[in-house]
């Protein structure tokens, strides 16, 4: 079982494209241009749907707005490079493009740590996040995964949406909520364990 | 796949949003690359942040950043890197330290065992590897926070059973735990730690000083 929901596979085998990702097989065409052409106009459409997405993810795990910019130039010159990696078989092109955004994110924090360091040092410690404009979902764009979490209890919801939208660890999200670690921890199992199902079932 | 030995679905789940320090992301990417099973939930996992990625709120963004990129895209055929084959680190920790085990400086720790550090981070998180001949006993010690433990190479035992290369050892705060390195082969393991680790012999919490941990 998996969540493969858009993948340009998909699309043409899906017999109810409204629960489709609005575009994922346009996407992956376009990525193949990318990959196989250089074709910089397909680069500039990816670039123009996908970067003030990238953007706002990024501000809403706390990646500072003055450092975002750059972020957004390192995950966009990602997929340029690396489009030729991109498998519509296994992920949907906003998968991807999602994967590589956290994976440049978790990259730059570790590069600001370095291990020789006393961890003592406070220049170890995360910086203070800056409060970034929240990062809502957008109700008019559902997507079968965003229907799924819309059908989860609403306290399982919050939980798997800090994890993504603000990029909080279990005991953060436990400290937020005022709730004990381990209810956090198994809100969180719960919530996946029924979207993979319900995910799954669409396929 | 023993399920005892792999990491719960929670820790997935934040895996894939990008919630976890970069020490225990490494964690978690070098273990699921033991397991076609984990590696699939953490792409249904990423299925759900690819979504919210579709419906999240739209922030402005300068159009010089798109002219910067597009003065810099290469033509060319991007050279893409092989994953570095090493027969003990999976992908995601060769990738992490450049090389391979024996690309590092391994310090002494304690007969028959060797150390090295790899991050330091946030709540005290350490990510350091561990090297122990077979047959050794690790000094008995508690722990101030989590302690996970991904088996690289060889195996160990502790009171939850045997751990071998690809199984995750989670040991939280409550725990007294003395792993046993199996006879034979030396045994490389991955290790996560937060805050020193809390030795019971007097012999152990002398050498702790030197060895940082």
């Amino acid at each position: 079982m998996s969540l493969r929901l858009t993948t340009g596979n998909d699309h043409m085998q899906a017999q109810d494209s409204s629960k489709n990702t609005p575009d994922a097989a346009h996407f992956a065409a376009l990525l193949q241009l990318i990959a196989e052409k250089r074709d910089r106009t397909a680069f500039v459409e990816i670039f123009e749907y996908f970067a003030p997405r990238v953007k706002s993810f990024l501000l809403g795990q706390g990646v500072a707005p003055a450092a975002a910019d750059d972020v957004l130039q390192e995950v966009m010159l990602a997929v340029w490079n690396k489009a030729k990696l991109f498998d519509p078989k296994k992920a949907a092109p906003s998968t991807w493009i999602f994967a590589i955004a956290r994976n440049k994110r978790i990259d730059r924090i570790r590069r600001e740590t370095k291990p020789e360091l006393d961890p003592e040092e406070p220049n170890l410690q995360p910086g203070a996040e800056e409060a970034a404009d929240d990062a809502v979902l957008d109700t008019q764009r559902k997507s079968a995964v965003a229907e799924a979490m819309a059908d989860l209890p609403q306290e399982q919801r919050i939980c798997v949406e800090l994890s993504f939208m603000k990029g909080l660890s279990h005991g953060e999200i436990a400290e937020h909520l005022r709730l004990p670690l381990g209810t956090v921890k198994s809100r969180i199992r719960l919530a996946f364990g029924r979207l993979r199902s319900e995910l799954g079932d669409l396929q | 796949m023993n399920t005892a030995h792999t990491i719960q679905d929670e820790w997935l789940l934040s895996y894939a949003a990008g919630a976890l320090t970069p020490g225990r992301s490494l964690m978690v990417a070098a273990h699921a690359a033991y397991h076609d099973g984990l590696q699939e939930k953490v792409a249904d996992a990423e299925a759900i942040g690819g979504a919210l990625l579709d419906a999240v709120d739209l922030s402005n963004v300068d159009q010089r950043v798109l002219e910067h990129l597009l003065d810099n895209l290469n033509d060319a055929p991007p050279e893409i890197a092989a994953p570095r084959a090493d027969e003990i680190f999976p992908d995601p920790l060769a990738e992490f330290v450049d090389g391979g085990a024996d690309s590092l400086k391994w310090r002494f720790m304690g007969p028959g065992m060797s150390n090295v550090r790899l991050w330091n981070g946030p709540n005290d998180e350490r990510l350091w590897l561990l090297r122990a001949r077979g047959g050794i006993a690790m000094p008995e010690h508690g722990h101030n926070g989590d302690e996970w433990t991904l088996v690289l190479k060889g195996a160990f035992n502790t009171s939850q059973g045997r751990f071998a290369v690809g199984d995750m050892d989670i040991a939280d705060d409550a725990m007294e735990h003395q792993p046993l390195i199996e006879q034979g082969e030396e045994c490389i393991c991955l290790v996560l730690t937060e805050g020193p680790l809390r030795f019971n012999s007097l012999a152990a919490r002398m050498v702790q000083p030197l060895i940082g941990l």
